[in-house]
């Protein structure tokens, strides 16, 4: 072919079927982070837990006079997710916070989005990224838990008894990776700073727990609890694992509170992922 | 050619001779580094996108407290506390003071600002242009600083002198807890100062300055106030709630937690070891930045 011939060329290369290309954002995202020393720390600093109570049940299993104190319980399991709330909070700013907001800023948005990927693939991809770091935090060791249980004690009873601990610790750490997810990728995609976006996810969640404080001191009412985004979560997830609810709102408010809030980070998301931006 | 060239010579001695140089004039004292900083920052702090974030959050308060007073001049019976116990303006102020402003809005506030104020510079990739300039790399830290205190302080004061106004005429005088109020302002504008201090430091000398001040405020510093023994002496909130006039409100379990290992220290004490955080912190961020070479990643 003569060099001076700039005329357009098919592409040889194999094409993958539309509707997959997120994982390649998936994959390249969670590498990027796997590949962080940092992140690495925090992450195994988030399954500290995990082994504390992995010696609990440990304990517990093999000296029967610790039992009543230490006796795991579907409460144990569900204080366990709780406490995962502080590195669910970390992580969903270290990893989510610039998923969006960086590129954003290097104007790699429209790059992406020239390339044969939706708009719902990219959004996918870039969830995914924290989805899957945030059910590693929650599910993964929750799971490995009642696992442990089974493997400590040899026998299934206990795994017989709460059978619902299953489907309760898959949807309960489900249920916090996806408001967690979805609403960080929505403050992302808002601006171009990740640090803007940091502050503002703490913001929300700090600040709405604030005024549900206030207004707690106040009236001396826990009905107002659908005020705050993680009191909602606490209260659904309570009832997901059978045990008495903390507040006095239904738990149906707390369940449209954060599926309202999913749709609206969904919205958010579909106006501010474009690859054209229309300056007015 | 040679004549040409000396006739050259000898006209640009000319011309040397009749115009010397320009002395360059000296470069400006640290203070007055300081202050042209801080006039560079101050319209830059005000109007950026940032002072919305700001705006609502001491707006917030504004806000509820409206709405409370709005309920209760309707006679909404909103006061009626825990235990059919009847709540006072003062009493709801103080509470207002803590929730809102001492444990949410300051330290917040000190993270975002505080560990901005070199962030920022590196991010958009023009700290070059402020160390190209004859003035210590210091004094563009103070100046900074010293635009985040006038920003912030001249923002909240203001909210709190509002939801006071709101508030406190409940059930309660404006005169009887103007005291009060005096100290409540003085110990958030010296709240801001201290918590700023940290996290410039902190926003000069690591990468990740944001996540690093968040787990301290609401990490760190919550958990060990809740601890017995000596950890909350390494804190700032421990030294700051010691000067609140107002009784520390249990709106969790945190709360509770924390008000039963509360210790008090001195006035004395408190002052002191704010007023040494502060100057450590400063003076600790001040030699960060004079040392550090900050890498601008493309």
């Amino acid at each position: 072919m003569p060099i001076h011939d700039q005329s357009y060329r098919r592409y040889g290369g194999l094409k993958t079927s539309p509707g997959r290309a997120w994982s390649v954002i998936a994959r390249a995202g969670i590498m990027t982070m796997i590949r962080k020393r940092a992140f690495m720390g925090l992450m195994l600093f988030a399954w500290l837990p995990f082994v504390v109570r992995a010696v609990q049940i440990y304990v517990a299993a093999n000296y029967p006079q610790t039992e009543t104190l230490l006796a795991p319980d579907a409460k144990m399991f569900r204080d366990f997710l709780e406490q995962q709330d502080f590195f669910v909070f970390v992580m969903t700013i270290y990893v989510g916070a610039g998923l969006i907001a960086q590129d954003r800023r290097a104007n790699a948005l429209q790059i992406y989005l020239s390339k044969p990927l939706m708009r719902a693939e990219y959004i996918a991809g870039k969830a995914a990224v924290l989805f899957t770091f945030l059910m590693l935090v929650t599910w993964v060791p929750g799971i490995l838990l009642l696992f442990l249980q089974v493997m400590f004690k040899g026998s299934f009873e206990f795994l017989k008894a709460n059978l619902f601990l299953f489907p309760a610790i898959t949807v309960g750490a489900l249920l916090e990776a996806l408001l967690a997810t979805f609403t960080m990728l929505a403050l992302s995609s808002l601006s171009k700073s990740s640090r803007y976006v940091g502050i503002l996810y703490s913001g929300i969640l700090f600040f709405t727990a604030a005024i549900y404080g206030a207004m707690l001191a106040i009236t001396g009412d826990t009905s107002l609890s659908w005020l705050s985004v993680s009191s909602n979560l606490h209260q659904i997830v309570d009832l997901i694992f059978r045990q008495t609810p903390r507040y006095a709102t239904p738990w149906q408010v707390s369940l449209i509170v954060v599926l309202g809030l999913i749709a609206l980070s969904i919205s958010v998301l579909e106006r501010r992922v474009r690859g054209v931006e229309i300056v007015t | 050619m040679n004549d040409e060239r000396k006739a050259t010579t000898a006209g640009t001695g000319l011309l040397t001779d009749q115009a010397p140089a320009r002395p360059l004039p000296p470069a400006p004292g640290f203070l007055t580094a300081c202050l042209r900083i801080f006039d560079l920052s101050i319209s830059e702090m005000l109007w950026s996108k940032r002072t919305v974030f700001m705006l609502l959050i001491v707006g917030a308060p504004v806000l509820i407290a409206l709405f409370i007073r709005a309920l209760v001049s309707l006679g909404a019976p909103v006061l009626e506390g825990p235990g059919g116990v009847r709540m006072t303006g003062p009493a709801i102020f103080g509470m207002m003071i803590w929730i809102f402003y001492l444990r949410f809005t300051i330290p917040v506030l000190g993270v975002f600002y505080g560990t901005s104020l070199i962030a920022d510079e590196v991010e958009d990739k023009t700290i070059t242009y402020l160390f190209t300039r004859p003035v210590r790399r210091s004094a563009v830290l103070v100046g900074k600083y010293l635009a985040y205190l006038g920003c912030t302080v001249f923002v909240v004061l203001p909210s709190v002198m509002l939801v006071y106004l709101l508030i406190v005429p409940i059930r309660g005088s404006l005169g009887g807890s103007f005291l009060d109020l005096l100290k409540d302002l003085s110990l958030l504008a010296l709240g801001l100062a201290v918590y700023g201090a940290l996290f410039a430091f902190i926003g000069a000398k690591y990468k990740r300055p944001l996540l690093i001040g968040l787990i301290f405020i609401f990490g760190y510093e919550q958990a060990a106030l809740a601890f017995p023994g000596y950890m909350k002496y390494y804190t700032i909130a421990y030294y700051l709630q010691a000067l609140v006039p107002h009784a520390m409100p249990n709106d969790g379990a945190l709360s509770l937690i924390q008000n039963i290992f509360r210790e008090t220290p001195s006035l004395l004490t408190s002052v002191v070891s704010l007023f040494g955080i502060w100057l450590v912190f400063l003076a600790l961020a001040g030699w960060v930045i004079e040392r550090k070479e900050y890498v601008l990643e493309q």
